[in-house]
């Protein structure tokens, strides 16, 4: 018996410690060697991105105070920066997950708008690019409640998330740090950053993108739903690798596309947050190694490799984000209908009308994701051709309201309407918004899939082609 | 070119390892042993005699015979390069789906609440019966329009029967089935998921569709047979006979236009053309033209074109009538 409890308890205490080990050396982002040729201070870790870790959280904090309904001096401190504090309202510590900043500004004093793709947009009213597209947006959501716009079906808060997540953060690492800055002759290793620095061109370039992926330092280590309940503050114990008893928001937690990359991966048909976190890992392993000495031409061409195995995943998850959300908005779609009975003079009494309100709102939630989501996409510096301009139109510059109206336009700073659109026929658009995901992208994990049925039946039943009689 | 020949070899091999396929081994086999009981318990043949009588060299090495596995090879290569260019189930499946959201008389999810079993069970039983449906009617019309009978003199040309014939079809009658199975497909894929949302499922056994593989594990092989398994009339009045689709290749002018029906012969009993299975030793063929349209494997390929050119110059010709009267009527095959 007590033979019994000894090897119980051992095999308890192994695979305790299995779970609750700390991160596998090798799968981890850092620490680096400082290698920069003739550094003499004290630092013993090269790796640094605390500017991108400052946008997450201006990020994360300008999505909060939009969707709080803070004033416009307030949500524009979040893109623009500002002196003094900047309180960080998200991730803010609570009674089971606590964390390392309350203000911004001690983690990096930095800005989103200085970031933001400065291409043009035409998938947006107005013609701007997309820094004066989030401009445009933030002064908007000004002028609502909390970032509603029941008129026009806005939900800015989602809206500038998810653009903000694509028009800065995915714009910057691959239409920027991982592809010109991996030149041979731009930030080059041998070189400091820049004056003062301890780190190399080569080195801070990357670690600046992976900055920008936003996974946490030791999340290659963690399984999808462990890396997805970090973001959402569900998993102290996994968050706090160093034990420390807080999650230094720094290096221990997801954000952005990473938490979306998780999100997907749980479903278990992709790995997209493990693919791209273990390609920044060998790459930069590939730049330590090159000891502070130029890359040779091989080196860059395997860095680049990474570099490729990067940006390809990561715009495969905005394209499963673009996939999902054309879903909720085709089942939101449905939802509003319901609300009406098929026809909007139905709704009259006042909870029918509460009703009908609700499903409203959500529906703008949804297309404000996928409207972020597919904007993001026209950011990383390749050329969409067509299949951007399908895209575009898919998604459309609004959703149509029950009314018919849809957002086609701006003139002189106010959106303009389109009239006589139908809801059903924009169910069909997010049917055929899928459709272009999965062609085009070729997505495979397919949330809230609603042409899963179709090709599923079609496989089963095998091809029609047929050269047999009866 | 290895690659299209590596193709090729693989759809000519999935042909006969492919349990969605007719010529599948397990058919094959199933198909042989059904066919070895028969003569020998209804028959009362010896094994021996019922084995010889079933590996007949005149069935299976007849030129007849010859000329099924040349066009079965044909027609491989044929569709190899024809395959990309068709349109699939898929692309009218989502097309019907996408017009079904724009009319307002039908919700969409109507049925959604019915369960995974009975919107299963509806979809393989209205799958099954649509499919069955429109190979009669399919049937029915290439024996029935000239221009069409012209290409299904190619399968009819058969003088003896073995389950390759199945295959023994001229490349514009394939293009007709292909549209006919896409078009079943895609019409009952989309209507089932807008009604019944994304749990419609096939009911399956080995991943095939449970009416294909009880059809074709029950001998559907020996309708292309010399092997005259006939069932009770009762039976027979629902369910084809291999002995009744062998009436149906018979050129006995009293068989003309009989049993096009595939799985099930009430269809043939609707629309008048149902005939129960015979006792007599049948001859099979297209009579006096069978000689000069078999006379080689090219000629087959060729004088249903040529008569196809024919007709439409004849139309061309015409055209000082109406066009309307210029189509040829609906007839009797005539020969």
């Amino acid at each position: 018996m007590k033979q019994n409890k000894l090897l119980m308890s051992t095999v308890a205490g192994i695979a305790l410690a299995a779970i609750t080990s700390p991160a596998i050396a090798g799968d981890v982002y850092g620490p680096y060697p400082i290698t920069l040729k003739g550094y003499n201070g004290d630092k013993t870790d090269s790796v640094s991105y605390s500017g991108q870790i400052g946008r997450q959280l201006l990020h994360n904090s300008l999505k909060k105070a939009i969707g709080s309904g803070a004033s416009l001096d307030v949500t524009m401190s979040y893109f623009n920066g500002a002196d003094g504090e900047l309180a960080l309202l998200d991730p803010k510590s609570g009674d089971s997950f606590k964390v390392d900043v309350t203000d911004i500004n001690t983690v990096s004093k930095t800005n989103l708008s200085g970031k933001a793709y400065k291409g043009s947009l035409p998938g947006w009213p107005g013609n701007m690019t997309g820094k004066e597209v989030l401009e445009s947006m933030i002064n908007m959501a000004a002028a609502t409640e909390k970032g509603y716009d029941a008129t026009h079906g806005y939900d800015y808060g989602q809206l500038v998330s998810k653009f903000t997540m694509g028009g800065v953060f995915y714009h910057q690492a691959c239409d920027n740090y991982l592809d010109e800055k991996m030149n041979a002759d731009n930030k080059p290793n041998d070189k400091p950053y820049k004056d003062g620095a301890y780190y190399t061109g080569k080195e801070h370039s990357w670690d600046e993108a992976f900055g920008y992926w936003g996974a946490a330092a030791h999340g290659a280590t963690l399984s999808p739903k462990q890396n997805y309940d970090i973001t959402k503050k569900k998993n102290m114990r996994d968050a706090d690798a160093n034990g420390d008893g807080v999650v230094n928001l720094k290096s221990e937690m997801n954000y952005a596309h990473a938490y979306y990359a998780a999100g997907f991966d749980k479903g278990g048909n992709t790995s997209y947050y493990n693919t791209i976190t273990t390609a920044f890992i060998n790459g930069r392993q590939v730049i330590a190694d090159a000891n502070g000495e130029k890359l040779t031409n091989p080196q860059r061409r395997e860095v680049k490799r990474h570099a490729r195995t990067i940006c390809s995943n990561w715009e495969k998850v905005i394209a499963e984000a673009v996939f999902k959300y054309a879903g909720s908005v085709y089942s939101n779609i449905e939802a509003v209908k319901a609300t009406m009975g098929g026809n909007m003079w139905r709704v009259n009494g006042s909870a029918e009308q509460a009703e009908h309100q609700a499903a409203l709102r959500k529906y703008a939630k949804y297309w404000g994701e996928l409207a972020g989501f597919s904007l993001s996409l026209h950011t990383s510096g390749v050329d969409l051709g067509e299949i951007g301009v399908k895209m575009d139109r898919l998604v459309g510059m609004g959703p149509v309201m029950p009314d018919g109206t849809q957002v086609n336009g701006m003139s002189n700073g106010a959106y303009t309407l389109a009239n006589g659109e139908s809801m059903d026929g924009f169910a069909v658009h997010m049917l055929k918004l899928q459709n272009l995901m999965v062609e085009e992208f070729g997505v495979e994990a397919r949330n809230n899939d609603k042409i899963s049925g179709i090709s599923n039946l079609a496989e089963v039943l095998g091809s029609g082609n047929s050269a047999e009689n009866d | 070119m290895i690659e299209w020949l590596d193709i090729i070899w693989s759809d000519l091999a999935s042909q006969f390892f492919n349990p969605k396929k007719r010529l599948f081994l397990g058919y094959l086999l199933s198909a042989s042993v059904i066919a070895t009981v028969w003569l020998c318990l209804i028959k009362r043949h010896s094994i021996g005699s019922a084995i010889r009588t079933f590996f007949d060299r005149k069935v299976w090495f007849s030129r007849s015979s010859r000329h099924d596995l040349a066009s079965f090879l044909i027609n491989r290569v044929i569709f190899f390069w024809l395959r990309p260019v068709l349109l699939t189930q898929l692309a009218i499946a989502t097309l019907i789906f996408e017009l079904l959201h724009q009319q307002t008389v039908i919700p969409l999810g109507l049925f959604e609440g019915a369960g995974y079993w009975t919107a299963a069970l509806s979809f393989t039983l209205v799958f099954f019966l649509f499919d069955d449906f429109t190979r009669f009617v399919v049937h029915f019309a290439l024996h029935r329009i000239p221009a069409l009978w012209d290409f299904h003199k190619f399968h009819h040309s058969a003088e003896t029967l073995t389950p390759l014939t199945v295959t023994r079809t001229h490349p514009v009658e394939g293009l007709v089935f292909t549209a006919r199975s896409a078009l079943v497909q895609g019409v009952t894929i989309a209507g089932f998921v807008f009604l019944f949302g994304n749990q419609v499922d096939l009911l399956t056994i080995f991943g095939v569709n449970i009416f294909v593989v009880t059809f074709h594990g029950l001998g559907s092989n020996l309708r292309h047979s010399h092997i005259a398994i006939r069932y009770p009339q009762a039976v027979e009045r629902l369910l084809m006979s291999p002995a009744q689709h062998q009436l149906h290749h018979s050129q006995s002018e009293r068989h003309y236009d009989r049993n096009f029906g595939v799985t099930l012969s009430v269809w043939d009993r609707m629309f008048g053309s149902f005939h129960h299975s015979v006792s007599e030793t049948l001859s099979f063929g297209i009579g006096k033209e069978t000689a000069r349209f078999t006379g080689s494997i090219w000629s087959m390929y060729w004088l249903p074109v040529r008569s196809l050119a024919r007709r439409l110059a004849r139309v061309c010709l015409a055209n000082a009538r109406p066009i309307t009267r210029a189509i040829p009527s609906f007839r009797a095959r005539n020969y």
